[in-house]
This record gives structure tokens, sequence and C-alpha cells, in this order.
């Protein structure tokens, strides 16, 4: 049934499914992990970083953009649609703080990019995007969001979420380990997005990028010694932690 | 042959008559040199299973020429990587054979100078316990060339006392399942096995309608139809190049009886597992 209804974008199958949104959704999956925490006073972007080429430049393969100076987003799939997706959003961006004077707020600019993915799935002759997007800010009132969209155009605001390969074993980790107590500090935020990225990084901290968001304060992209020092404190309590479990069987 | 609005190839009518009157009778004069072509075809696509000094080929099948009680085969990438990472580790092999294959998936037209890494599978056996074969395949073996490889390996009357395990892996779009395709847990272990076999598999039976493929279903049908025990596992998964989660999900197979004795050092071989997936990364800039 698949094979006769799954080339046109603007075609439903009988039992209702567009295959082109199934199939980009596929694509996210090829992309690397990346998970969002909101916290109490901070949001965390984690991404698993891919392996460069030898005589590739690092810094041109970003999977963490900034759209503005309070919202920034994190995205798994086809690294061309994120390109045109994040460039679409950055203009929107300015042109709302030029038209009604007010940064953009995070719900808004999920909201532009969810719908701008939504119409490439009913266009004639266009293919959806095959990206999922994690958008992370902070509002003027000061509330910390989290929202994730994906190629169908949907969007959902989350605690905490993750996208790209993987993905499910990450958010299950978050389902059994986001607690109030694990995002009321800041560090134990930080901590908690490393921690479930190491659950599916397969080189430890070294692969592992990190952007945060406090509130009214820019964004900051961690350096890969802060990365290390968190990895290490974390495999330093999970060591103590065993232990203490070795400890209670004998 | 016609194509549609939406991009499909359909067949399309034809007004000028019947074709299949002409058809037909293309078909019943073959001339001398379609035979010569199909021979030449045949001689390229020819299976050969080569000693490992002499580089010869075997006179017999493998496993008529050296006896076996257990043989595991892993065929593609993530089971081979994990065999080498587990197993192999954990042991001294010694290479026995190898059976040299070449199919329109080989990346080169040269047939005569195949390398390993593209048209061979190679056997080993263990030196402490020379009844213990193992195969590593990681080319793909054509529907066509599956028939010659299993004469050649196992021989026209294989001994009933051979256990046989084979390792796989393949894209969990393959499954068939009436649950929502984002609610499926991967990678995950199904098995199927011959009737022969008691011992019960260490994960699910493979459900229906569910089918598997290429060499490790001819590898099956080949024993269930000799009555040997074999099970095969199958493991679904969404990254079908080397991945570390996808190896570590052949893990649970080593409780069962096939591996007992064979697997020494687990965290060891993590070790090493991580290190064959760095060292085969390949870079692909499309996705991020």
């Amino acid at each position: 049934m698949a094979s006769r209804y799954d080339r046109a974008i603007t075609v439903f199958s009988p039992d209702g499914h567009l295959f082109q949104v199934e199939y980009a959704q596929e694509a996210v999956k090829k992309g690397s992990t990346a998970v969002g925490i909101r916290g109490t006073n901070i949001v965390v972007l984690g991404v698993e970083k891919k392996s460069v080429a030898k005589l590739q430049d690092e810094r041109t393969v970003r999977k963490i953009c900034a759209l503005d100076d309070h919202v920034c987003m994190a995205f798994a799939g086809l690294t061309a649609d994120a390109r045109v997706v994040i460039n679409r959003a950055r203009v929107e961006c300015q042109s709302h703080k030029l038209t009604v004077e007010d940064p953009v707020t995070v719900e808004y600019i999920t909201r532009f990019i969810a719908t701008l993915k939504q119409k490439y799935t009913q266009s004639n002759g266009r293919r959806p995007f095959g990206i999922s997007a994690l958008i992370v800010g902070f509002d003027d009132d000061g509330i910390p969001r989290l929202y994730q969209t994906d190629p169908s155009g949907t969007y959902h605001a989350w605690k905490a979420n993750a996208i790209g390969r993987s993905a499910k074993t990450v958010r299950e980790f978050l389902e059994k380990n986001y607690t109030e107590d694990a995002i009321a500090n800041d560090n134990e935020a930080i901590k908690l997005a490393i921690r479930a990225l190491l659950e599916v990084v397969q080189s430890g901290g070294k692969n592992i990028e990190l952007a945060i968001i406090r509130r009214n304060q820019p964004l900051k992209m961690f350096s890969a010694k802060e990365i290390e020092l968190q990895v290490t404190a974390i495999e330093k309590e999970k060591e103590e932690a065993e232990k203490k479990k070795s400890k209670k069987t004998v | 042959m016609a194509a549609t609005f939406f991009g499909e190839v359909v067949k399309a009518p034809c007004r000028a008559g019947t074709e299949d009157e002409e058809e037909e009778d293309e078909e019943r004069t073959e001339t001398p040199e379609d035979r010569e072509v199909r021979r030449q075809l045949a001689r390229k696509r020819e299976v050969r299973l080569l000693r490992r000094q002499t580089k010869t080929s075997l006179e017999v099948s493998l496993l008529e020429k050296y006896p076996c009680s257990k043989f595991i085969i892993a065929v593609g990438n993530n089971a081979v990587a994990f065999l080498s990472s587990f197993v192999m580790n954990s042991g001294a092999w010694e290479e026995v054979g190898c059976a040299k294959l070449w199919n329109e998936w080989c990346r080169t037209t040269d047939t005569a100078h195949l390398s390993p890494a593209e048209a061979f599978c190679v056997f080993y056996h263990l030196k402490s316990n020379p009844s213990v074969f193992l195969c590593q395949c990681s080319c793909y073996v054509a529907e066509d060339q599956q028939y010659q490889w299993l004469e050649k390996v196992f021989g026209s009357c294989p001994k009933k006392n051979t256990q046989v395990t084979v390792l796989t892996s393949r894209h969990v779009t393959d499954y068939r399942t009436s649950e929502s395709p984002g609610s499926l847990r991967c990678p995950f272990l199904r098995a199927l096995k011959t009737q022969t076999l008691k011992e019960p598999p260490c994960c699910p039976l493979l459900e229906q309608p569910n089918i598997v493929h290429d060499l490790p279903a001819a590898v099956l049908s080949h024993c269930q139809v000799w009555k040997l025990p074999a099970v095969l596992y199958l493991c679904y998964t969404d990254v079908m190049k080397l991945d570390l989660v996808t190896m570590e999900a052949f893990k649970p197979v080593l409780s069962s009886r096939s591996f007992k004795g064979l697997v020494k050092n687990i965290p060891q071989s993590t070790e090493i597992l991580k290190k064959l997936v760095t060292a085969e990364e390949i870079q692909s800039n499309i996705y991020t």
C-alpha cells in the first residue's frame, strides 16, 4: 500500500498516512542526538558532536544556533534544511523586533517555524523539511521555555526532550531522572543534560557540545574544558554511588 | 512504460498491437553468443572457497573437510564487529579459508583482484577447540550465489550434530507490526530457529508476517531442510552503518549455549567495540 501513496506529499493513503512526512521523521533519526532541559532558572541544550573530517573547519559544523539574543535552537536531521529554517527564523526575529519593537517570544518563533514546516507538507512539488528542532529561551516575563517541532509542523512545550538518533533512550532516561530537585539548581540541570547524552554518546565528553541561557543573560557555549570538568564530576559521583551500593550489599 | 504525475513508473497499454507475440519469438531462439555471455556471467559470479595458505580452491565443502560442532555466522557490519570484539578477542582464532565472490553490489568491476573488504567471507576456527567455527561475512551474497555458498560451506550432506548460530541486522522499517513505529524501542532482537533446536532462544521469536532475507534466510532454510539445530538472531535497528548501540544490542546472545566458553572479558570487549566504531566512522555532511 505504501508504494502507491508515498511519492507525492499531497496524497493521503487510504488509512490516513502522509508517508513523506513519516519518512522525513526517519531522516531526523539519522542526525545525532540533541537534548533540551528546562530548569527553574536556566535552559540547557546539549548535543552529540559529529567528529569532523581532518581538513574540515570545526567551527563551521554547528548543531546549536542562536536565533536571537534570548532564543537558541538545536536541530537533528538534514543539515541543509536546518540552514534554510534557521535563516528564515533569524530574519523573522529581526523583522518582528523592527515592526513591533519587542523581541519575539519563544512560542512565537516556534509557531513561525512550525507553520513554515507545515506549509511544506501541503504544497505541490515540495518535500517536508527533514529536521526536528528544540527551541529554548527566556521570555520577557522571565519564564524559561522549551519547545520541540517536527517535520509535520507540530510543536509542543516540554520540560525536557530529546531528538535525533537514540532519542527514545534519552527520553526514557529523562523521564526517570527529571525531578524538581534535579532542575532547581543550575548546575544540576547542566549535569542532567550531560548525563542524558552520556547514555548514548559513543566517545564520552569530548563529543558533547553544550549551551545554556540564564535569565537576562545571553547564550553561553561551554568550552571543551568546562564540559570535561562536568563529565569528570559525573563519573566521580557514579563511582561513589556504586561504592555505596556495593557496601550496602556486603 | 509511462511515468505518472506522482513519479510512479507504470506499464502503459500499447495501442500498436500486442507485444506478447514478439517477445515469445525472441525467447525461443538463443544464439551461441547469448550462451557464451551466460557462461561468462556464471563464471564471473562463481563463489570460490579458498584455502588460507595456498589460496587454492577447496575440493570438498568446508564442513566436510573440517569437523564442526559449533558454527557461528555473522552477516553484516554490526554483527561482524560484535563477534570481532566479544568472541574473537577472547580466544586464539586461526583463519582456515575464505569464500570469494563478485556481484553487482561490489564496488569494483575487476573480478580477479577483489580485496577482503569487498567480497570475502572469512572462516576461522578456535585453536584450542578446532571444531568451533566462525564466519564473518561483510559482503552481500546475491540470491543466485546463496545456493553455491551453502553447497561450498555446508556440502550436500551436513552432519546433524553441527549447531549453527547466525547473527545479522536489518533496518527497523522492514519490521511489520501493528504498533506505531514511534513506539518501537530500537534496536531490538528477534530470533528464528529450526525445529530441531531444543534450546529456547534468548530473545522473543520473530512475529508474523515478518520474514528474514538474503544469506541468513538461506542458511536457516538449509538447516531446517537438513534438520540441523540452528538459530538466527536478527537485530532491528534504525542505524544501518557501524553503530555501538546496535552492536551492544546483540549482547543477550552471549548468554546462550552457542557462546558458552567463548567470551571471556566483556568490559575489555566493549572498549574494543568503541575503538572499532571510531576507527570506521565515515563523515557524512548531509545529516547533523
